[in-house]
């Protein structure tokens, strides 16, 4: 340990008001490491990478950066000396081109007049470096996937150069294929030197790709050990300050004979001819890549999109119909959470009573159109000691919440309308593993109680663990679905990618 | 840190408001140099409000200042606050303005009405207050007035006579059998509109020339261009416009102008606003009428002071009307 | 195990206890009527006629018009929207009243009904485009603003139309109270608008749609009509209005309101409306109100030069929205 460490941070403080989001944080790392910064949602993870890079100042505690004293006033000074940060929301404009999102602060020009084809090329470079050679750099960003959009951010990162990169979940929204692809690159610049720190809740991800881990509780530092000496169970213990308890419970299925929801041919713009049933007491996953309509599939299903054929049958409702507003759906017993709860899950700016009595003001909170506010205090508050959400108090608007508890809200207020057929999209992307936990329990607690579960999710340890029988969505079409007794990684990794071999 | 940083902010921002404000109050003072704040007001001297309408408009502004003066030269005898209005169809900010005066406690209202109808309700109530109210400019509505069984003194100019004055100097001008023009009128709520109207009317009536188009365009310079553009485009043969007032004269020469029309056509306008005599010299406006603006308000307050002095209130007074043309500027 | 669950469960319940209901008025409203209280303090070191029962009872009867119009501009912002054809709206609505009344003769009532079924109607036709279809609100009002003033062209013949005493006790104080029926009208519509804003679904649901209107469609929440509805109220808020302003004037005039809409909005800003939809407060934009007309009268009283009246209007809206930010930022940091 000659040479100084490439970041050093000494007794970082952060407060906001007089809440300590952050206490005394010393930490180091090294060039041409992958640094793992690990910790529950709320710990302060993202907020310590903020401060170090410039997005928010420091209350107390000072930076060395390669030996140098280092104080960011923004994020222009810490770009300066070679730090990126790839934010866990993405920062990309939605109107503008990938090429252009790409090279934003340094667009080749001459004498302010854009060279579109420089551009272009340069753009093309960069991502066929970091192998997206599926996406158009004339694209308007907001046209692409949700995961496409984070492997562009991400690749705005890496297009600049820099020593120091950090990434805040970058995987949340990434299918395991792109992970890998992203694992790789990563690795290649670890050896050429860069140091790396890199967040997030996968602790498989975690354990398999850095060298070392820093583990934060609370708003404090816990330990910085060497990967190889840890297994994620000890991980998890360091983390919630308790040993962790055998987690991963015994299967036990509450799926019943009579069928709770019946989807035929359901065909609408990329998704075709789906179909499929779910009983009661069932919990149904969807896997399936990027970009196989799985997300699709479930917004034609609520009529949050106007299917062009098929039919959704409920038990309760006899006919087969396709639904052309949520409202007919939610009326013939249907929920769902949806993938991008700040987008369309949410009120952010609301408080935590508003957004969980929104779905059903109407039938449990009103009389004569008059708001019944004891009542939607008392159960906005027993959803929230139940759910085990963080919070000050239940008149916090729901932005200020971290992700978990945030998503527990979403879920929430589909608990206080109540449905037969709960739609999950993506349940615990972005969220912690106790979050997550406490969310499994959930659908769990919901299957026990007759009712079906649909969820798609793009990390399979999620269905494998949770679900009774696992649909695998390819190109638009449900290619297969697989039984607990029957099926394995391989054979639903070989159905997720049929549509693309051969 | 940073909170500290936004309360010092919020004491700066509290600061400028009040500083701001006092600048406001600080000016008036030396603006308008006889104004409630001069405290002395005993009862020996009366004050007197002065309603006018957009002080924007050079005609009002130059009664203001003809008012102004007056008072400053005879500050001993009356105190003096001036209120205007944003534009001249305001007319419910210059009833408010109205009531705020008789709230106030002034003892005279001098008012410039924006509408020779709705303001008489409030003047009503302004005269049983006991304050006395003067008509200046504007006649008011003699139906409404009786209607409401109140008398109200009128001080100003014929804008009737004014107009056919303007009228029969154009008539004399136009030579031809076949003679047609175009009116652009004021706002045709005012009274003034109306009376400047039926005197063009008038003259050409007399003069045996066919008004083909009249319209309104409210006083202003630029609509006055684009109507009279049309009005050239939909008829060219026509060899004059009458403009009720000198911006709409001054729109219209533009607009004649651009039609390639400047020797053919012959506008005049009414009020004798300074930017129209330069107009006049050079030949593109034929003839204006000056109803002595700067005048005006003086009258009214005589008017004023001589009922609060104990005189019977008089009858309506009428000021002068001239008309001017190239041979008037020229023998000033 | 089982302890540390109490533990947690105890921890939560103390978190819960919500803020003092009087700490929570202080701080919503705390910034305005600081602002209003410095400008009556002000003014009343400038004229001693200010802070008089005579003034301040004049500067009552005169808000009733802008009051109404901020009520429903107030539901217009929270969905999201903006209504620019209050001021001709109200013009129309004055209009009709007035040609009704003085020229066929009408009673009062018959004439105010159809006033404000035309004033609705026109509302609707705003919240029905805008929202039906998907257009911004700020065009389809726009257009709005144009044809209600040509139609109250039209239906008064360009004449201003005298009405007289059958119209005017309704904006003229009752002797025992001091206060007109039009103010004491205005008073309650700002009461029941923050009820509804705050106390029913509508409300509820109006403050949702202005916050995230996928988010509400997700949430199986037909949310069309509720907007198209808010619309509507702004409408017939402007009949309201129409009816307030024609009985002060006791004329119906053609080229009344104009640009009023700005007034109506800037109140509501003021009061902490946010352009953006999804927050404000009926309440805050009625002293939002207040602000605009002690602002207006006190510098007519002192007589300030036109110019500089404009200046220093300007100054205090921009001021006191200014100070309404920095307030919304302390109460966040503490």
């Amino acid at each position: 340990m000659t040479a100084p460490p490439l970041l050093q941070t000494k007794s970082l403080t952060k407060r906001y008001g007089s809440v300590n989001v952050l206490s005394d944080v010393t930490m180091h790392a090294r060039d041409g490491e992958i640094h793992a910064l690990v910790g529950a949602n709320g710990a302060g993870k993202s907020t310590l990478c903020k401060i170090i890079s410039g997005l928010v100042p420091a209350s107390g505690g000072t930076m060395k950066f390669d030996g140098n004293d280092y104080r960011p006033e923004n994020k222009q000074s810490s770009e300066s000396v070679g730090i990126q940060i790839v934010q866990q929301e993405l920062n990309l404009i939605g109107t503008l081109s990938v090429a252009e999102n790409l090279f934003l602060t340094r667009l080749p020009n001459r004498g302010g007049v854009l060279r579109g084809r420089d551009l272009h090329h340069q753009a093309r470079a960069v991502l066929d470096r970091f192998g997206l050679t599926a996406i158009e750099t004339h694209t308007a960003v907001e046209s692409l996937g949700v995961g496409h959009q984070q492997m562009v951010e991400i690749a705005t990162a890496l297009a600049r150069d820099c020593r120091l990169l950090i990434l805040d979940e970058p995987t949340a929204a990434l299918t395991g294929r792109e992970s890998q692809q992203l694992f790789e690159h990563l690795r290649r610049l670890r050896d050429e030197g860069v140091g790396i720190i890199y967040i997030s809740h996968r602790l498989d991800e975690v354990a398999s790709l850095s060298d070392r881990i820093t583990i934060l509780r609370d708003g404090r530092f816990v330990e910085t050990r060497d990967t190889a000496s840890m297994t994620t169970d000890e991980m998890i213990a360091l983390m919630s300050g308790e040993e962790a308890a055998g987690q991963i419970a015994e299967h036990q299925t509450y799926r019943r004979d009579e069928i709770a929801m019946r989807v035929r041919q359901i065909t609408s713009g990329f998704v075709n001819d789906v179909s499929f049933d779910v009983r009661r007491g069932e919990r149904f996953g969807i896997t399936g890549l990027i970009g196989s309509g799985r997300t699709e599939l479930l917004r034609a299903i609520f009529g949050a999109d106007v299917a062009t054929a098929g039919e959704v049958e409920l038990t309760d409702v006899k006919d087969g119909q396709l639904f052309s507003h949520p409202a007919d759906a939610v009326a013939a017993g249907l929920a769902m959470v949806t993938e991008d709860r700040k987008q369309n899950g949410l009120l952010l700016s609301q408080s935590i009573i508003t957004n969980t009595t929104l779905c059903s003001l109407r039938p449990q909170f009103s009389r004569g159109g008059l708001l019944r506010i004891g009542d939607e205090e008392r159960i906005a508050s027993s959803m929230v000691t139940n759910l085990e959400t963080h919070c000050e108090h239940i008149d916090q608007s729901v932005g200020t919440l971290s992700g978990g508890n945030q998503q527990k809200i979403a879920i929430a207020k589909w608990l206080v309308h109540d449905a037969e057929v709960f739609l999950f999209d993506e349940p615990t992307r972005g969220i912690d593993v106790a979050a997550r936990r406490r969310i499994y329990r959930l659908i769990e607690s919901l299957a026990k109680n007759d009712k079906a579960c649909v969820i798609v999710s793009s990390d399979l340890e999620e269905l494998l663990e949770t679900c009774d029988a696992i649909a695998v969505m390819c190109d638009g079409k449900m290619v297969e679905t697989f039984q607990r007794d029957k099926w394995s990684r391989e054979k639903i990794m070989q159905a997720s990618f049929s549509g693309y071999v051969s | 840190m940073s909170t500290q940083r936004f309360k010092r902010r919020g004491l700066l921002s509290a600061g400028l408001i009040i500083g701001l404000i006092s600048f406001g109050s600080c000016s008036s003072d030396s603006g308008s140099p006889t104004t409630v704040g001069s405290g002395d007001s005993s009862a020996a001297k009366p004050r007197i409000a002065l309603i006018m309408k957009s002080l924007a408009n050079e005609f009002f502004s130059t009664m203001a200042e003809g008012a102004e003066a007056h008072q400053s030269a005879h500050a001993n005898q009356y105190d003096l606050v001036v209120n205007g209005i944003k534009d001249e169809r305001d007319l419910s900010r210059q009833v408010a303005l109205v009531e705020e005066m008789v709230a106030s406690g002034v003892d005279a209202i001098v008012i410039a009405p924006a509408d020779s109808k709705a303001l008489v309700p409030a003047l009503r109530r302004a005269k049983a207050a006991g304050i006395v109210v003067v008509n200046i400019d504007n006649q008011l509505d003699q139906d409404v007035l009786k209607q409401e069984n109140v008398t109200i003194p009128f001080v100003g100019p014929d804008n009737l006579a004014g107009a056919r004055k303007v009228g029969d100097f154009l008539g004399n001008e136009l030579e031809g059998s076949d003679r047609k023009v175009a009116v652009l009128e004021g706002i045709r709520t005012s009274f003034n509109a109306q009376q400047r109207l039926k005197g063009f009317e008038a003259s050409m009536a007399e003069a045996g020339i066919e008004i083909v188009d009249s319209q309104s365009a409210e006083w202003e310079m630029s609509k006055a261009n684009t109507i009279a553009s049309s009005m050239l485009s939909e008829h060219p043969e026509i060899s004059a416009i009458l403009a009720a007032n000198d911006s709409m004269a001054l729109g219209a020469i533009a607009a004649v102008k651009s039609a390639g029309l400047s020797d053919k056509v012959k506008i005049v306008g009414f009020d004798n606003i300074t930017a129209i005599q330069a107009a006049i010299k050079e030949g593109k406006v034929l003839a204006t009428a000056d109803q002595h603006g700067d005048q005006l308000a003086v009258f009214g307050i005589e008017v004023a002071l001589n009922e609060l002095a104990g005189e019977a209130a008089g009858d309506d007074i009428e000021t002068p009307v001239d008309l001017v043309t190239k041979q008037t500027l020229s023998a000033k | 195990m089982e302890s540390r669950k109490d533990h947690a469960g105890f921890v939560l319940r103390v978190r819960f206890v919500k803020q003092s209901k009087w700490l929570q008025i202080g701080i919503q409203y705390g910034g305005l009527i600081a602002v209003l209280a410095l400008l009556i303090a002000v003014f009343s070191a400038c004229s001693k006629n200010f802070l008089q029962p005579a003034t301040l009872l004049t500067i009552a009867n005169q808000i009733p018009d802008l009051t109404f119009l901020a009520v429903g501009m107030t539901l217009v912002l929270i969905v999201g929207g903006i209504d620019l054809s209050v001021g001709s709206l109200l013009a129309l609505s004055s209009a009709i009243l007035g040609v009704l009344m003085a020229n066929y003769g009408w009673p009062i009532w018959a004439a105010f009904g159809i006033a404000m079924l035309v004033a609705g109607l026109c509302g609707t036709i705003n919240g029905a485009i805008s929202v039906g279809w998907g257009i911004p609100s700020f065009i389809v009002t726009l257009g709005m603003l144009e044809i209600a003033r040509g139609a109250t062209k039209v239906v008064t013949s360009s004449q201003s139309v005298y009405i007289g005493s059958q119209v005017e006790w309704f904006g003229q104080p009752i002797a025992s109270l001091r206060l007109s029926p039009a103010f004491l009208i205005a008073v309650l519509a700002v009461i029941v608008g923050q009820f509804v804003l705050t106390r029913t679904v509508f409300g509820r649901y109006c403050v949702a749609i202005g916050t995230n209107k996928e988010a509400v469609r997700m949430s199986g929440i037909r949310a069309t009509p509720y907007a198209i509805a808010v619309f509507a109220i702004s409408g017939l808020m402007c009949g309201m209005a129409g009816l307030a302003q024609t009985s002060r004037l006791s004329t119906a005039d053609p080229n009344g309101a104009v640009g009023i809409e700005l007034a109506a909005i800037a109140a509501c800003v003021i009061g902490g409306t946010s352009l953006m939809g999804g927050r404000g407060s009926v309440v805050s934009s009625f002293i939002g109100v207040l602000i605009i007309q002690v602002l207006q009268t006190g510098l007519a009283q002192i007589g300030v030069s036109d110019a500089n009246k404009q200046i220093i209007t300007g100054s205090v809206i921009v001021l006191a929205v200014l100070l309404d930010a920095l307030r919304n930022r302390l109460s966040h940091r503490s």
